[in-house]
């Protein structure tokens, strides 16, 4: 339906994207997970016609969509990363607003109006005005706006930054309602692997302007089936063992958080005796070791040698 | 387009504080600076004479000066005040002659020298015409005096040396020209900041909406430029409406003449703002340049000062390419100078020139950098 092939968008010396490909279904919840920096807007601005990349190709329904992008800004609706509205408006003469420019009027308008209103959670602050509203309510509104068109892709640009953990959810099962309820297709950027882990079909997983990885879940999850995730839990953890830990040739990756310290090993090696002795060795009073299922953030680790929000 | 438009007037009426913030500073600036505190009041000249000279001719001759006010003293008040420098210069009026006591020799002391020698030869010229006529009676002599001064005030013909336009001596009046320079600085404030929310809607991504919806890229520029421009033109209208319906200032009846041409200077000053938004990277980038552009604009374009007094070569030529030397000088070879059309449709023409530079490169720059 929409692909970008071999996408580039390069900024003096800075390459923001490279030879990028990707590609989305009808109906599909496809997640583009990246640190900060990673090139995920670049990527999407493209994708929707914001920005025209330095080389590559854009198609929608396979036609190229670099110089002739209407029909596809037919069909697409925006989730900014920003907070897109007037803020001195209500949430009402915002979605007025924004109707009327994709030339919705009248009766069907202000239909539209309540039925989004209703779908966000926010009819009954429909006359309120923005900047009185919560910063996850803004956020809801953030992506109303976009579906008053009645959009067939959503692009979302990580629309759940700096909210509370009730919006957050509020926001996610809205998306996951969509596209059940109306086989909306979204394009979802997140650095937060949770929730892109709860949403997508497929992912795309992008570092540094790469693609990193792609594929359902468990496709990607597959990287790491050789490998488990070790979780070591400490009071405190000295030089020595830390320097010992990173001179073992089975671990793949280390990082280390505070009290905590994860490890991708090889799951053929009998690690834990290993790690007790080091203990030891090093006075380090190892306080829990946990295995756990492989996580998207673990396979970033092991792909980029870098948590996802670093 | 519509839409935008109608959002921002919203957006106006729920918020107009920063708009009608530069319109009262605009006009209490005007008020403090043009029409109080002693500038439209006469200079105080302290003089000095017998009680015939004061109620002779010399007398009235003083009472009627429409520079000095020349107050009677006792010889020795006066000879005091000039010793303690409260006023320039001080003068004994006698039937025969004067004398001016000095305490500083200034450019004012001269004119009134010459004011005062005025009223003498005046005087002289009245007794030489007295000896002509060789009246008989005192009566004869008034009726003749008073036909004599009727006849002058209805010459045959007159001789009129308008010398304002050559380097040494310029008209000011110093009311309109607060008016005129306070309204053109602050417009500059009002517009500035409707344009700079094209630079946040850019960045919040309301931009991008926009671009995606059916709307033409030339009428959302088009929607910001005009509701812009609207909220500078009313600001002005505003202002001179204040002081024309209820300070009285009659602008010498061209206040249609002197909105006529705001329309080119606002058109300017949007555009001018279009550009420094196109050159910022950010709002804190635009809070700090746009007080250093207004300010410098003023000062160098006469705003707070008439450009006449203005001796740098250096800054007369940067008041060439300054928006607001073009609207002063328009406004005033219109109100001041009373000077054909085609001396005011010069700057209003390089003021539109200035404006359509303005926009397309600050437009061009924007597309360009994706601001």
């Amino acid at each position: 339906m929409l692909e970008l092939i071999d996408i580039t968008k390069k900024y003096k010396q800075t390459k923001a994207v490279k030879n990028m490909n990707m590609y989305i279904e009808k109906g599909e919840i496809v997640g583009l997970l990246g640190p900060n920096g990673a090139g995920k807007s670049t990527a999407i601005s493209i994708l929707s016609s914001l920005l025209e990349p330095t080389s590559g190709d854009v198609k929608f329904r396979n036609k190229s969509m670099i110089k002739n992008p209407k029909s596809l800004r037919q069909i697409i609706g925006i989730v900014p990363q920003e907070i897109a509205l007037y803020e001195d408006l209500s949430a009402e003469e915002n979605m007025k607003f924004f109707g009327r420019i994709y030339r919705l009027k009248g009766e069907k308008l202000k239909n539209k109006i309540s039925e989004v209103l209703e779908q966000i959670g926010l009819a009954d602050r429909r006359k309120d005005v923005v900047k009185t509203f919560s910063g996850g309510m803004k956020r809801r509104l953030n992506i109303g706006v976009a579906m008053l068109h009645d959009p067939e892709i959503l692009i979302m640009d990580e629309p759940t930054v700096g909210i509370d953990p009730q919006s957050r959810n509020y926001i996610l099962q809205t998306v996951k309602r969509l596209n059940k309820e109306r086989q909306m297709t979204v394009l979802y950027t997140s650095h937060y692997m949770e929730e892109v882990e709860y949403l997508c079909d497929r992912i795309y997983i992008m570092d540094k302007g790469n693609l990193i990885a792609s594929g359902t879940k468990d496709e990607i999850k597959q990287i790491l089936a050789s490998e488990n995730t070790i979780y070591l839990k400490a009071d405190y953890w000295n030089e020595s063992f830390i320097t010992k830990l990173q001179e073992k040739p089975q671990i793949h990756q280390m990082k280390v958080e505070g009290n905590e310290i994860v490890l991708v090993v090889s799951k053929d090696v009998a690690i834990f005796s290993k790690l007790a002795h080091l203990a030891e060795e090093t006075s380090v009073q190892l306080r829990a070791v946990d295995v756990k299922q492989v996580t998207l953030e673990d396979v970033f680790l092991h792909l980029t040698g870098r948590a996802l929000r670093d | 387009m519509r839409g935008i438009l109608l959002a921002k007037f919203t957006t106006f009426i729920r918020n107009p504080w920063v708009f009608l913030l530069f319109t009262v500073m605009s006009i209490g600036f005007t008020l403090i600076i043009g029409y109080t505190g002693g500038n439209g009041e006469k200079i105080t000249v302290p003089v000095a004479g017998a009680e015939e000279v004061r109620t002779g001719s010399i007398g009235k001759a003083l009472e009627g000066n429409e520079v000095y006010h020349f107050k009677w003293q006792e010889e020795a008040d006066m000879k005091e005040i000039v010793r303690l420098g409260e006023a320039e210069a001080g003068i004994i009026m006698e039937e025969a002659g004067y004398e001016m006591f000095i305490r500083v020799e200034t450019p004012n002391v001269q004119l009134i020298e010459q004011t005062i020698a005025d009223i003498y030869t005046e005087k002289i010229r009245e007794s030489q015409v007295l000896e002509l006529f060789q009246g008989e009676t005192a009566a004869e002599e008034k009726a003749f005096l008073t036909a004599y001064h009727e006849a002058m005030d209805q010459p045959l013909f007159e001789i009129t040396n308008d010398n304002f336009r050559n380097a040494d001596s310029y008209q000011f009046d110093q009311g309109l020209h607060a008016i005129f320079g306070f309204t053109l600085f602050f417009v500059i404030y009002t517009i500035g900041y409707n344009v700079l929310p094209i630079l946040t809607e850019k960045k919040e991504g309301i931009w991008d909406r926009m671009i995606l919806s059916p709307l033409k890229k030339w009428e959302i520029y088009l929607a910001n430029l005009v509701y812009s421009f609207f909220e500078g033109y009313l600001q002005i209208i505003i202002i001179f409406s204040v002081f024309h319906y209820f300070v009285g200032v009659d602008f010498y009846g061209e206040l249609a003449g002197i909105l006529l041409i705001m329309l080119a200077y606002t058109f300017t000053i949007v555009s001018l703002g279009i550009f420094v938004t196109a050159l910022v990277k950010n709002i804190q980038q635009f809070n700090a340049v746009l007080p250093i552009i207004s300010v410098s604009m003023a000062m160098i374009g006469g705003a707070f000062w008439p450009l006449e007094v203005v001796q740098s070569d250096i800054l007369l030529a940067l008041s060439k390419i300054n928006p607001l030397t073009y609207g002063m000088e328009a406004l005033n070879n219109l109100v001041l100078y009373n000077l054909p059309f085609e001396e005011i449709l010069m700057p209003v023409s390089i003021l539109i020139l200035m404006g359509v530079i303005f926009m397309g490169v600050g437009i061009h720059l924007m597309e360009k950098r994706h601001i």
